[in-house]
This record gives structure tokens, sequence and C-alpha cells, in this order.
């Protein structure tokens, strides 16, 4: 009995090694999306392109869709628009933009001007592609807070229910998309 | 050319390292006289070639030789002369380099210093220092190059030093950690030695003592200066923030400081023998775990270098050769080890031990802490953080009884103590700090229920009571002119630590209690009121630093009776070449309160954002530091521990 006391710290060093090596392969930043399993939360914003056209999380059920939050500002954003509409015109992907307005510096005379924020997207969307079916704005950034957005791009599965099935911090490529999202997107899209 | 001769050196101190990890260990078991005498050459030799490449390495950082990687991604030809040399050690590279050069100086120093001690001993010691020292050259070698070069294509200019280790702080911080850290490693050579020989006496305790008062003398004086720094660089006023890595180093602390006082029990009476034993493997053990988990990247933390799997699983290999190691060789050699002294439940070695089993649960609520999210989220749990509440929380519980004991503690006796004795001066001892807790309350704040009550009458509880103690003591030695001279260093060290710890207790409940802050919006001429000082931004303009540029703002200060106190001057810097602003707070320092103003962002209409705090006391956890750090180098300083040992020598086989 005594003999084995001593070997109680040998123990509880191998046992904490075993989490430190699982650990070493997991990324410490990865969070669970709290939002995962919950509705889309409450909002009402107006399209990017067509500002009559309001937004609500009752418009959007109907069909499973890839939300995904972006801006021009952001340079992976642009990069994966390319493989986004890849999966929309080959997959049929229903993918809806939830565009993120940076907040504006009044110190250095910005002002936001939503004619001009049109313009640049559409000549973006030119250049690297338009997967997006239509995007929201969310000009005071509140949705994007709602749903735990921590920056961009970052995406969502939301089902036909309008239910949060994933949520997928950082970009899209073919990789993420066959190991991660394609099997919960088809799961929920009830698409082959 | 000179970097490569650095990398050559280092190359060199490996196979130091390496002969010195196999011949005086081989030795010590054949009784090669000869092979254990080469032990302390090859220590000097691999310190003299670790050096070597340390040089070579702050060459490269001085010249700006930006064909150096690791010179070209942490430093530029605009940082002064200074930070450039300070800049080897701000990456992970160049930190792990000044690390393994720390721990050979260990080596050598142990070396020099190993005299008294007989031969097989200081084989035994040094040959499991050189095997430590074989995995971090190599580490570094290998696995963390910080001599390779850009070649061909190099940058004509560096992207600078991290603007957050721009700061005098800095410069030493990293050095005295390190020395803590890599110090507990003697420790552990010594338990390891001790093991290997199978016998554990109080020439061993005495031996292992003073190197690991070195040791935690420095790690005091790091984690002391990396809180000030948080403290003065960081802008908000913090100074302990539970992060991953300051828990890291935290623990090593707890458990060395539960090592040093285990080690006193050991020497003086022959018990606690396995319990120390495992202490000294604990202490270098953590210092490990805390290098891992800063250099793997398995947390986050501000601390962190950029992770690399392939550099945690060398470490994580290391970690199980060392501790796993040692650990296997202390269940296998220490059952066997019995103590015979025996004791009361009332007595010296029984609060000594109430000591340990505090400042170990305390370790336990830290390591928790720190991995209990990393362990539930590999359980596929989820991700969860545990914060400061958390840790105040537990703290705070642990630190009332634990105070309580350490003014208990001194007074009583080896083996047995009869309580009557010490009713009288524990009483007396009570109100005294009744009385002085009340009055500075009084004194600086309302009188009111609350941790701040609680903390002072803890810290005066413990102050009153260390002081009083010596006072009695030196009566014992006759008159007490002659007991100064005559009361040993050690005692006079353990009395300043533990007044040390005292300051800290009210400096930490008083801050936390007191202190008072404020966001405010400023233009020129406008004043803000805060605890009963008067701040007035007289002028904000424009920086035009060597390597930033940015805003200082110029703020005076007067009592709200109109007594002028102070000017403060507070930057915030935007460091070009990183993108990076840093705040540089404006501190007036006095010990009963810090009067701090940091600069925040410009607001429209010539206005600017300030942040003003007034925090009583919070010198006094600093300070408490320090007198800790001072009472460790006072009990270094005793006699005993140079002292040299004559008999017992040739037993150990």
């Amino acid at each position: 009995m005594r003999k084995t006391l001593f070997y109680v710290p040998l123990v509880l060093f191998l046992g904490l090694s075993l989490f430190l090596l699982s650990g070493l392969f997991s990324d410490p930043r990865e969070r669970d999306a709290v939002m995962v399993g919950k509705p889309l939360p409450a909002f009402s914003l107006p399209d990017l392109m067509n500002p009559e056209q309001v937004w609500s999380p009752e418009t959007l059920k109907g069909e499973a869709f890839l939300l995904n939050v972006w801006g021009i500002w952001c340079p992976t954003c642009n990069a994966e628009l390319g493989y986004m509409s890849q999966l929309r015109n080959e997959q049929g992907v229903r993918i809806i933009g939830l565009y993120y307005v940076l907040p504006e510096d009044p110190m250095f005379g910005e002002v936001f001007d939503l004619a001009k924020l049109q313009v640049d997207v559409q000549s973006r969307l030119q250049a690297f592609g338009d997967p997006y079916q239509f995007n929201i704005l969310d000009r005071q950034r509140r949705l994007s807070m709602d749903l735990g957005v921590s920056g961009a791009p970052e995406h969502f599965i939301v089902d036909a229910k309008g239910i949060v099935r994933a949520h997928h911090i950082g970009d899209i490529n073919p990789q993420v998309w066959r190991a991660k999202l394609a099997p919960i997107y088809q799961q929920w899209a009830g698409k082959p | 050319m000179i970097p490569e001769l650095g990398q050559l050196a280092l190359t060199f101190a490996l196979a130091f390292s390496i002969i010195l990890a196999i011949v005086p260990l081989m030795g010590s078991f054949t009784a090669n006289e000869r092979a254990l005498l080469v032990a302390k050459p090859l220590a000097m030799g691999m310190f003299v070639f670790t050096l070597l490449a340390f040089c070579a390495l702050s060459w490269a950082f001085y010249h700006d030789d930006f064909t150096v990687l690791n010179v070209a991604n942490n430093s530029s030809s605009v940082l002064p002369w200074y930070f450039k040399l300070t800049a080897v050690w701000g990456s992970h590279e160049g930190s792990m380099l000044m690390w393994v050069m720390i721990l050979a100086a260990w080596t050598a120093l142990v070396g020099q210093y190993s005299k008294g001690l007989p031969l097989l001993m200081q084989g035994r010691i040094l040959g499991v220092m050189g095997l430590i020292n074989i995995g971090f050259i190599a580490f570094s070698l290998f696995m963390s190059n910080p001599f390779e070069r850009t070649l061909p294509f190099f940058p004509v200019e560096g992207s600078d030093l991290n603007p957050l280790l721009q700061d005098y702080g800095m410069i030493i911080h990293p050095p005295l950690l390190y020395m803590g850290y890599v110090g507990f490693a003697v420790s552990f050579a010594f338990a390891i030695a001790a093991l290997i020989g199978g016998k554990f006496d109080s020439t061993w305790a005495r031996w292992a003592r003073p190197w690991t008062l070195a040791a935690w003398l420095f790690l005091t004086l790091g984690i002391m200066l990396g809180s000030w720094w948080a403290y003065k660089e960081l802008g908000w006023g913090g100074w302990w923030f539970w992060d991953p890595v300051e828990n890291a180093s935290f623990m090593p602390w707890l458990v060395g400081t539960a090592l040093i006082h285990s080690l006193a029990v050991t020497e003086k009476r022959g018990t606690f023998k396995s319990w120390t034993v495992l202490l000294a493997l604990g202490a270098f053990s953590l210092s490990l775990l805390g290098a891992f988990l800063v250099r793997s990247g398995v947390l986050v933390s501000v601390h962190s270098f950029a992770a690399d799997p392939e550099r945690g699983v060398f470490l994580l290999i290391f970690l199980l050769i060392v501790i796993g190691g040692s650990l296997l060789l202390y269940a296998s050699r220490m059952h066997s080890v019995r103590s015979q002294a025996r004791y009361e439940i009332f007595s010296r070695e029984v609060m000594l031990w109430g000591n340990n089993v505090f400042l170990l649960t305390a370790t336990l609520v830290v390591l928790l802490g720190t991995l209990f999210p990393l362990v539930h989220k590999e359980l596929g749990l989820g991700s969860i953080s545990i914060g400061e509440p958390f840790f105040n929380q537990m703290f705070y519980y642990l630190n009332i009884p634990f105070a309580l004991l350490l003014g208990l503690g001194p007074w009583v006796r080896w083996k047995q103590q009869k309580a009557a004795p010490l009713l009288k001066p524990m009483a007396l001892i009570a109100v005294f700090s009744l009385i002085l807790a009340l009055g500075t309350m009084a004194a600086t704040q309302t009188v009111a229920a609350n941790l701040a009550l609680l903390g002072l009458l803890l810290g005066a509880w413990v102050g009153v009571s260390a002081i009083m103690e010596v006072y009695q003591r030196l009566q014992q030695f006759g008159s007490i002119t002659q007991g100064v001279a005559k009361l040993q260093a050690s005692h006079y060290g353990m009395t300043i630590a533990h007044i040390g710890f005292a300051v800290m207790i009210v400096g930490i409940a008083m801050t936390l209690t007191y202190s008072e802050e404020r966001d405010v919006r400023m233009e020129i001429g406008d004043r803000v009121v805060l605890a009963g000082y008067e701040f007035e931004l007289q002028d904000v303009y424009k920086l035009n630093g060597p390597n930033y540029g940015g805003e200082a703002a110029e703020i005076d200060v007067r009592r709200v009776d109109g007594r002028y106190v102070t000017h403060l001057h507070a930057e915030k810097r935007e460091y070009t070449i990183q993108r990076m602003v840093m705040t540089e707070a404006a501190i007036h320092a006095r010990l009963s309160r810090d009067l701090y103003v940091s600069l925040g962002e410009a607001l429209p209409g010539n206005a600017w954002a300030i942040r003003v705090y007034v925090k009583p006391f919070v010198r006094w956890i600093w300070l408490g530091g320090l007198l800790m750090s001072l009472g460790a180098l006072i009990a270094l300083l005793d006699k005993r521990y140079r002292r040299k040992t004559t008999t017992g020598g040739a037993a150990y086989a």
C-alpha cells in the first residue's frame, strides 16, 4: 500500500501528459459556437443592393442556406468568393451574404455612403465571383454581434426552419467544405 | 560569419553537455575518480560555449544583421541600442538561447561552489544538470535555431521589436524569471543525485537549501517585475491577470516556497524526506510544464510564442523523460526511506506541514484553473474559460487560514510545544494588530467591515507576530544588543520575508477595495475630480520618437483644496513599423497611493479619452515581493551554508 502511494505522482503526470499531447494537435482558439442548435436571432435588416427589401428570419425560411459574414475590406473573404461561387453553380448551395460594415472613424472624415459601397461590392463580386443569392446589410453590426461573430469571414449553416446547424470560423476552401461543412449542409438541405 | 560561429559554439556546447551527462554519471557508479573530476571543467566549458553563442546572437542584433532571420523578425535599425540587445530575448528562438545560457551558467556555478560536496555527489549533480542541458541545447539547435539565415534574399529593414517589449522592465524581467525557473533545475539535480545514492540526511538538505533559495529569489523578483511592467505598460492599472503563463510562473513559485519550508524541516529535524524530494522534483517539473505551455501553443495567452506542434512534441517528449523518469526513480527509491524523528501534534513540524498543505492546495487550484479548460475541451465537453473570479475566490479562502498559521508558526518549537506559554504573546499580537488595522483604516479611509479590514488584520497579524518573534528571540540571548549579532542570518531572512508577505496582503486588499477609476472625455483645460484629487488636462501634443509617433498629454494634479501635487506626462505611442498603439501611463507613486493616468483615443471636437485611476497601497504589493526577495538574499548569506563538510563524504555510494 505504502509502496503504491509513491507511484501516484507518476500516474498523475502521465495522465496529464495525455491531455497535453492531444492539446498540441487542436487549435486553442477554436471555440464551439453557442449558436448551434438555436434559431437565428431576431432581426430586420435591409438588402444591400435593394434597401427597400427588408429581411428577417421569417423571410429566410423554407430552404437551408449558408450564411457568410464578410466585407470587401477583408482579403480572406475576397479570396473565398471564387470557391463559393463554384459551390453555388456546381452544387446549388444557397449562399446568403451578411455584409459587415466596418465602423467609420469620424476623425478621418469617414461617413457611411451606401451608393459607394454598392458600387464597390458590385465591382468586387464581378472580379472574384458572386456566390450570393443576396446580401443582408448589417449596418449597426448587431446581427453579427448576436451571432457571436469574432471576425470575418465566418459561416453559419442554417436549416429550412431557421435553426443554426453549424458555425465555421475562417474561410471555406475545398478541404474545409468537404471535411467539415458539406456533410452538415447535405444533412439539412436534404440534397445529395 | 559571426552567426555561424555562434551556431558552432552552440554545437560545441551540446557536445560538452553530452559528455557531462555520460562520463561523471558513469564514473559515479564505477567509482572512477578521474571520471568524476572532469565534471567541473566540462560544466565550465559548456557554459563558455553557450555564452559565446549568446554573444554571437547579441552581436548580430547590435549590428542590425538582417540576414539573420531572428534579427530581421524582431529588431530594426531605428531601435535604440539597448532595445536591440534586449530584442535578443524578445522572440522564442532568442529567449530559448538565453534559457540555455542561464542553465549552463547555473551548472557552472554549481561546479564552482560545490567544493564542500563529496566528489561523488558533485559528479552526479553535474551529470544530471548535463542531461537537462542536452535537452534544451538540442531544442534550441534543432527545433528553434536562432542563427537561421534569410540569405540570399534578406530584408533591408527589420520588422521591429514588439512595442510591448520596448520597456526597461522588459530588459530584466525575462532574465530574472529564467534564472528562477532554471535555478530549480539545481534543486532537481540535488534531489535526483540523492535518489540515486539512496541517502537523505540533513547535510543533503543543507546543501540544497541555498540553491533553492537563490532560484526562488530570482523567480520572486522576476514575477514582481512582470507584474509591475504589466501595470505600467498595459494601460489599465491591473497588476495580475491570472493569464495561463503568469500561472505557469506562479506554480513553480508556490511549490518552491513550500520546498524552502520543507527543506528547513529536513535539515533541522531529518524528517519530511520523501515530501521534500517530491517538492524539489515538482518545482522544476512545473517550470518545465510552464515552458511547454508557453512554447507549444496549447494555451492562448499574451505571452505565447507562435505555435508549432513539432516543437511541442519535442518538449513533451523531453518532459516525459525528465519528469516521468524522475518520478519513476522517486517511486522506486523513496518508499523504503523512513523518518525516525518523533513530534507532537502541536509542534513546528506540524506548522510547516500546514504551510505545505496550503501552498500545495494553492498550486493545485492554479494548475486546475489553468489546465481544466484544456482537459475539458480534449474530453469533447466543449470549450470553457476559467477566469479571475475563480482564482480570486479560491485565493481569498486559502489566504485566511494560511496567514493565521503564518502568524503562529514561527513561535512554535520543534518536536513539541505547550500551548500555555504562547497564549500571552498571541493575545498581545492579536490586540496590537487590531489596533494597527483599525488605526490604518481610520487614517486612510473610513472604517468599514470589508475586504480591506480583513487584509489589514491578517497583514498586521503576520507582521506584528514576525517582529515580536524576533524581539523575543533576541531577548533570549541575554541582551538585545548581544542578540542582534548572534541571531542567524537565515532567521532575519525568514522574518523579513514574512513581513513581505504581510505587506503584500495589505497591498492587495487595500487596492482591491479602494481603487477608483474613471474614463472621461477631456478637452484642454478640463478638470476631473477623483478620490480627492483634481486632474487638469493642460496640453496634448504630437510625439516624435525614434521608431514611434503618437501623442503626449500633460496633466496637473492638485488636491481638491488647491494644493499642488504633481505633474503627469502620459503618452500614447504609435509604433510605425509594427503598427501598434501602446500606452505609456503616467504614474505618480507614493506608499499610500498611486495616481495613474493613461491617454486614450482622440475624440471628435479636440478632445481625448482619458482614464484616471487612484489606487491606494498598490505599491505595497511589489514592496512585499521585494521584501520577500530581500529575505531570501539575507538567508542565503547565512554562514552555515558556507561551512565545509568534512564528514560523511566518502560514505555516499
